[in-house]
């Protein structure tokens, strides 16, 4: 994938997730709501592609000012990489040639690693090897959206299958870039992943942002390997 | 400002460089309850006892509530665990409570974070924190 046509794909992606993000928030909070409307109207500024730094720019900064007023992400991961990406992005713009790569380079590492990490620790962990870690998610973590849902964590055999499903294509995800078709594949998984995570844990900005980050791992691939 | 700079810092840098350690281990999970004028203690949005696929689908796009759900529950746990952040999460906490519960003003309100945990084979819990009580302002809502 053409390194233009990533950045503007990237843009476009994180331009929606933020624009829902915004129009969330602006219902539910009661003080400053003018900064969502404001983030809203940068997503618009951002989608028509003229400026692109600049609102790129802004928008990070409204970000800082969200990160300082709740003391931190509002949404954990998710908003993380909300900043992640527009940090990314911003230097893509603003940064030079080779530079300007390296920025959106290191996007696509982190969304490789934030695959791998997190097979990572979970593998090295006893209570996800035996499947009991994901039955407490079921039984009485804050996640699953309905008190039916906590009926899954009467099925150890089958929730076992799915956390070593999740641990093995998390640890597997790497691999991927060997191959375009293979990374197709992974990220069609990944996709899948994050959606059954907003279905049942109520996660649905991880799955748009996350989304986002894919072309940045496309480009990466190509410019490395493809 | 050199304080706001350092704090706005300290909460960047991890987002430059993230752990990614999702789920590493499943603690203790914290539930959010308050009482008005010395009712019994009620649990903030107890959640549905089933939701629908159409439902499901349609909180792809808006799902506002749950998301507000989900930041309780981090400031609880930044309240329980986190004695810097204690004071902003509280005051949060406290001034999303009175909203979401509708209490009305002059009323006597109170928040208390209930932890639950494994112990062995069963679901233990606690109270970790129970919040002083205090008289709802006119302006709260």
């Amino acid at each position: 994938m053409p390194f233009e046509t990533a950045l503007r794909l990237t843009e476009i992606a994180l331009t929606l997730a933020v624009l829902q993000q915004s129009i969330e928030h602006y219902a539910t909070e009661r003080h400053n709501r003018g900064i969502f409307l404001v983030r809203a109207g940068l997503c618009l500024w951002l989608l028509v592609g003229i400026g692109s730094p600049a609102s790129l720019a802004l928008l990070l900064g409204t970000s800082m000012l969200l990160l300082y007023r709740f003391q931190g992400p509002y949404n954990g991961g998710s908003d993380k990489m909300t900043l992640l990406i527009l940090s990314s992005l911003t230097a893509a713009r603003i940064a030079p040639g080779q530079y300007a790569e390296l920025a959106f380079a290191y996007l696509g590492a982190q969304l490789l690693l934030s695959y791998f990490v997190s097979g990572w620790i979970k593998i090295i962990n006893p209570a996800w090897r035996s499947g009991e870690a994901l039955r407490d998610v079921f039984r009485f973590s804050a996640y699953p959206v309905s008190e039916g849902l906590r009926r899954w964590a009467d099925r150890p055999r089958r929730l076992c299958a799915a956390g070593w499903a999740v641990m093995v294509l998390e640890l597997a995800f790497p691999l991927a870039l060997l191959h375009p078709v293979a990374l197709l594949v992974a990220l069609t998984c990944t996709a899948a992943f994050h959606f059954s995570n907003a279905c049942f844990f109520g996660l649905n900005r991880f799955f748009w942002i996350w989304l986002s980050a894919y072309p940045s791992l496309l480009w990466l691939q190509s410019r490395l390997i493809g | 400002m050199v304080s706001v700079i350092l704090r706005l810092l300290s909460l960047y840098l991890p987002v430059l460089f993230p752990s990614w350690r999702f789920f590493k281990t499943v603690g203790p999970s914290p539930r959010v309850e308050y009482r008005i004028n010395d009712s019994d203690w009620i649990e903030c949005r107890h959640r549905p006892h089933h939701v629908g696929v159409g439902r499901m689908l349609r909180r792809m796009l808006w799902n506002p509530r749950w998301n507000e759900q989900l930041f309780l529950v981090s400031l609880s746990e930044r309240l329980a665990s986190d004695p810097d952040q204690a004071g902003h999460a509280r005051q949060e906490l406290e001034d999303r409570l009175i909203r979401l519960s509708e209490a009305p003003p002059g009323s006597i309100f109170a928040f208390r974070l209930i932890f639950l945990t494994r112990e062995e084979h069963r679901i233990g819990m606690f109270i970790e924190y129970e919040s002083p009580t205090i008289t709802v302002p006119d302006n709260a809502l």
